[in-house]
């Protein structure tokens, strides 16, 4: 079970990259959790992730999260963010996982 | 990074992520600033400014098309977007007007 924890400000568009994230995941058959948060809760549920993917709008938190977690931490690729690219999204946390 | 084959989906996520990158741009700018490194601060926020320019251009290509007689679909996406630029915009504007009011009181002394 892959455990990948998308972050940004108030959750909402990478809320959206998660349902496209679980749909190609789904295809490809693998069982994976993915699921978004805010700002403000992703320092508590990051522990509970085998990776994160964060938002633009984020990226100056990057070394903020990298400090405080173990687990991979990544901007998510900006052409997989701006075209809405789950497919995308999903192959960057799977090869972050390694 | 905008085609004609864009959704308003993706229209939207192009729009939050100039603006993203613009915000992020901004927090590190102070950051620099803090340390002291003012050639560094007036580049980064020259960035963000160039970044928030591309979101900027992509909500106006929208409004233009609207107002040539393309109908909008509405959805809360897009004025999540909105929200975004124009936070982004007023993040900008105050960051600059505040550094310009600490050079203008710590000149004076």
């Amino acid at each position: 079970m892959k455990k990948i924890m998308l972050a940004c400000s108030s959750g909402m568009s990478t809320s959206i990259l998660v349902s496209k994230m679980q749909e190609h995941a789904k295809e490809l058959g693998e069982e994976a959790k993915i699921w978004a948060v805010g700002q403000d809760q992703a320092m508590k549920e990051m522990e509970g992730a085998d990776v994160i993917l964060i938002g633009p709008q984020m990226r100056f938190l990057l070394s903020k999260f990298q400090q405080a977690t173990e687990k991979p931490v990544e901007v998510i690729d900006m052409m997989a963010y701006g075209m809405a690219d789950g497919k995308a999204a999903y192959e960057q946390a799977v090869k972050l996982m390694g | 990074m905008q085609t004609n084959e864009q959704t308003m989906e993706q229209i939207a996520f192009t729009m939050i992520l100039h603006s993203g990158n613009a915000r992020s741009t901004i927090r590190e700018a102070i950051e620099v600033y803090k340390d002291g490194t003012f050639e560094d601060f007036e580049l980064l926020l020259s960035n963000a400014r160039s970044q928030l320019q591309e979101a900027h251009q992509v909500h106006f290509s929208q409004v233009q098309k609207e107002a040539s007689g393309e109908p909008t679909t509405l959805s809360l996406l897009l004025l999540h977007a909105e929200d975004h630029l124009m936070s982004t915009q007023t993040m900008l504007d105050l960051t600059t007007g505040l550094i310009e009011l600490m050079e203008h009181k710590f000149s004076k002394k």
